[in-house]
């Protein structure tokens, strides 16, 4: 008998008992599936909002965080000094008026006295002086110290200086009433009172629970929501708080994933499981599909990208190399490329910020590179080096650098090599030794000119061009203490000047957009320029108010045009 | 067995020990630093956080102060996620993904070996066309491929089953199905390789001419002697499904382990990039322990030794 044979061609009774049991489990399954499936469900519940955060939060604690995804649940569970309206000039909050005194380097602000904490407690003036002391302290390790480097003593005490905390120029007066005094006036300060990082703290909660303060079971806070679970790495869950000042938010509840995967985000919107999406979620392929949606919003951001040069290194040490580069780019491409809504930029100011103007930086003209080159010694690109252009290991900065790449080397005959890196080993290369072209952008911390201009001053810790000017310098630190909006404005104006386009240190490229796409029954939801989302004022439910009314189109929301003056009548001013 | 259990206990404190240190020192080798970031630090706030996190003391002290806390169980810290230790983190994302990687370890057993036996037994017939076509589809096709064309057939074309998430059993069937696709088809091949060489032995032909039928020969004899390089590469499949999967968490947010593999190092999260590799370790040393004792159970005559 061959065996083989026989194994090879089983008798048909066992092939029929493995197929049968085969066959039995696999429509078992099945219909397990499908029944378990098929139950209908309702596409929204009213009350409750479901969104994307894409990521865990690094923390919820205001002074250990520095990252936009803690910032969107931060803001929503608290409420500062003052808020961003929503063309992002400052209104009260916490405080219901403030007072400007000795030329702008002391700040009085009186707090409302029906703020709650969520345990019943009522929001003191301590808690803010303890906060914006805890901040500084060193051992604190705040990534946010620095910002508030303009308050007396505040840089000394975070670099061990000064070691006694109650030295730092801000102090409770009395229960209602928060006194900062600034080492030099800045008139940027308000908007740093709308920021997280100076929100109040609760001294005996972070005392009593340490490291784990802002688990849901600890935290106490003061906001339109409270923290009300928090599953780490998968979802956060806000409440509303009955006790918020400004009267309880009409959202009952905030689901915030984390789905860092776009496309699965993008499905998961699709099939109503999410009542919004925004870049996090939404990828260029889909904003292709649904660019003619009435419920696609788009808002710029102030948030500027730029191609930076090392102006210590050859041969970029010579201004007239880097502005034939900055000539020989024509900016327009990138918008094309990216498909966002990207504004290509004439100043490196974004438009939204009193201080920008439309011709501050060079614009796209390869004739007037070519000489520039040419005068430089490098005619028709001989003669001229191969430099790598840095950039981080991302599709949407691969498409933009490729592209430089290509008009350089059509435009001037340059030929410049793509060097890419992984996001930490760029950002080590970047700071410790930055080639002689980067990509960069830079994200703005609150709504001035100052937080881009500061960044380009001589020995800013993230000025990675390494230039120097002293006009450029001189010419910032003024506009910065100058609280005549007019006269600060002109000159940041020149500032800009000079920056992109007399010395072409950087060559400004494009600002990015915040691309929404809303469920018809999302409603009220803030979007705001410095990509801060507030949801006390959202709404869902199916009422038949279209989404237009409740709200403008974001295109049409305008900056602030005197964003310095606290622009409240409350305001008293000394 | 004791002495074996035992054996395999010490033999496993120097592996772990050249583990921990390996990681130890290749993660500080790498350009980046765990406080590298867009808007960089002034000095002094970097130089607050290196001492709040001891990374300002030397490289050996750290390393010793690393293993002095890690012989007491204590991880260590994130740097990325500041409230919480590395404890907490494993803690909180082990169990999801050793529930998601058993359900999928039960479904790649339960798929791939009978597939694999089919094939074997019906060597050459379209049984064995058809189920090596589906292994090889298993093996070639990633996961992320698999999981996207789920996540559109079954959640969003269908709509019969949750495009992703972690919020009830049900959403557990698409991620699980992922994660078991691979690992099933492996088997299958494997499985079927070692059938047709089971197959071949006279004792199986003794076994058939002494009158046993077809059915009982492959299922007492043929398939319990094949299971064993089956058997030998469990393991590591065991601990690679219980640590996660950074492709299939990431695809169905699924809050597990996996995703740390990827994202602690590109973190520079010193601490967990420690603990995801040592976690990853132990499981392997204890899923080979186990492998080891179960040759014992399927061939006696087996020599089980450390």
């Amino acid at each position: 008998m061959n065996l083989e044979n026989t194994i090879s061609n089983p008798q048909p009774t066992s092939l029929n008992r493995s197929s049968f049991i085969v066959s039995a489990i696999a429509i078992i399954a099945m219909s397990l599936v499908l029944l378990t499936g098929c139950a209908s469900r309702s596409r929204f519940t009213p009350g409750v909002l479901r969104m994307n955060l894409g990521t865990e939060p690094p923390a919820i604690d205001w002074h250990i965080t520095t990252d936009a995804t803690s910032g969107d649940v931060i803001v929503n569970i608290m409420a500062g000094l003052t808020q961003y309206r929503k063309n992002l000039s400052a209104a009260p909050s916490c405080a219901e008026s403030w007072e400007i005194l000795d030329d702008g380097k002391r700040y009085v602000f009186h707090l409302r006295n029906d703020i709650f904490w969520t345990d019943g407690k009522p929001v003191t003036a301590y808690d803010f002086e303890y906060a914006w002391r805890r901040i500084e302290d060193p051992k604190t390790g705040a990534g946010y110290a620095d910002f508030l480097n303009d308050v007396v003593n505040a840089k000394e005490i975070n670099t061990g200086k000064i070691k006694d905390l109650t030295q730092l120029g801000a102090h409770a007066l009395d229960a209602q009433t928060f006194e900062v005094r600034l080492k030099k006036p800045a008139a940027y300060f308000i908007y740093m009172t709308a920021h997280w990082a100076t929100y109040p703290m609760r001294q005996d909660v972070v005392e009593k629970h340490k490291d784990r303060w802002t688990e849901p079971a600890n935290i106490v806070t003061n906001g339109p929501f409270k923290l009300d679970r928090w599953q780490h790495d998968y979802k956060i869950e806000l409440a509303a708080n009955d006790k918020f000042f400004e009267g309880r938010p009409a959202l009952d509840r905030i689901k915030m994933f984390m789905v860092a995967e776009q496309s699965t985000a993008f499905a998961l919107f699709e099939n109503d499981e999410l009542d919004y999406v925004d870049n996090r979620s939404f990828s260029t392929h889909d904003v292709d599909r649904y660019r003619d949606s009435p419920y696609y919003k788009r808002v710029p951001l102030l948030q500027g990208t730029y191609i930076g040069f090392n102006c210590l290194k050859k041969p970029f040490d010579d201004k007239r190399v880097r502005r034939a580069i900055a000539m020989a780019v024509d900016k327009n491409v990138f918008p094309k490329l990216l498909r966002r809504g990207e504004r290509p930029s004439n100043s490196w100011i974004p438009q939204e910020i009193p201080g920008s103007s439309s011709d501050a930086a060079l614009t796209f003209d390869p004739e007037a590179a070519r000489k520039d080159l040419a005068d430089a010694g490098f005619a028709g690109g001989k003669g001229f080096p191969s430099v790598p252009l840095l950039y981080p290991n991302r599709e949407d900065t691969r498409l933009i650098v490729e592209s430089i790449q290509a008009q350089l080397k059509q435009n001037l005959g340059i030929t410049i090599e793509l060097l890419n890196q992984e996001w930490k080993v760029y950002l080590a290369t970047r700071r410790q030794d930055p080639p002689q072209l980067f990509r960069a952008n830079w994200i703005a911390d609150f709504p001035d000119a100052q937080t881009f201009m500061n960044l380009f001053t001589t020995g800013n810790g993230n000025n990675h061009t390494r230039w120097s000017n002293k006009t450029y310098d001189k010419l910032v630190e003024t506009a910065e203490g100058e609280l005549d909006q007019k006269k600060r404005v002109g000159l940041y104006q020149q500032a800009d000047r000079i920056l992109c386009h007399d010395e072409a240190a950087i060559v400004p490229t494009f600002v990015t957009t915040q691309n929404l796409l809303l469920k018809p029954w999302t409603k009220g939801i803030e979007f705001n320029a410095l990509d801060i989302q507030f949801f006390k004022t959202g709404r869902i439910d199916d009422s038949n108010e279209s989404l237009n009314k409740v709200e403008p189109p974001a295109e049409i929301i305008k900056p602030a045009t005197k964003p310095i003056e606290p622009a409240n009548s409350e305001v008293k001013k000394p | 067995m004791f002495a074996f259990l035992v054996k395999r206990i010490l033999y496993a404190i120097p592996v772990l020990l050249i583990v921990a240190s390996l990681t130890f020192v290749l993660v500080r080798i790498v350009p980046g630093g765990p406080f590298d970031a867009e808007r960089n630090l002034p000095k002094e706030i970097v130089a607050n956080l290196e001492a709040k996190y001891n990374l300002n003391k030397p490289v050996h002290e750290q390393y010793f102060l690393y293993l002095g806390r890690l012989v007491k169980g204590d991880l260590g810290v994130s740097y990325k996620y500041a409230n919480r230790t590395v404890n907490d983190i494993i803690g909180d994302a082990f169990p999801v993904s050793l529930q998601l990687g058993l359900v999928a370890l039960v479904l790649a057993i339960c798929i791939g070996v009978p597939l694999g036996a089919l094939a074997g037994v019906n060597r050459g017939t379209a049984i064995d066309y058809i189920s090596m076509f589906i292994s090889t589809s298993g093996i070639s096709l990633p996961s992320f491929v698999i999981g996207a064309g789920l996540i559109f057939i079954m959640g969003i074309s269908l709509r019969i089953l949750p495009v992703a998430l972690w919020e009830s059993p049900q959403h557990m069937i698409l991620p699980a199905v992922t994660l078991a696709f691979g690992p099933a088809a492996y088997l299958a091949r494997l499985t079927r390789a070692s059938v047709l060489e089971i197959l071949e032995k006279d004792w199986v032909r003794t076994a058939r001419s002494k009158g046993l039928s077809k059915f009982s020969t492959v299922v007492k004899h043929v398939l319990r002697n094949a299971m064993i390089p089956v058997l030998t590469v469990l393991g590591p499949i065991t601990a690679s499904l219980i640590t996660g999967s950074f492709v299939v968490e990431y695809i169905y947010a699924i809050p597990g382990m996996g995703r740390f593999f990827i994202t602690a190092v590109s973190n520079r999260d010193y601490d967990l990039i420690m603990a995801t590799t040592l976690v990853f370790s132990i499981l392997l040393l204890i899923t080979n322990t186990l492998v080891d004792i179960g040759y014992k159970f399927l061939d006696p005559r087996m020599e089980v030794d450390g």
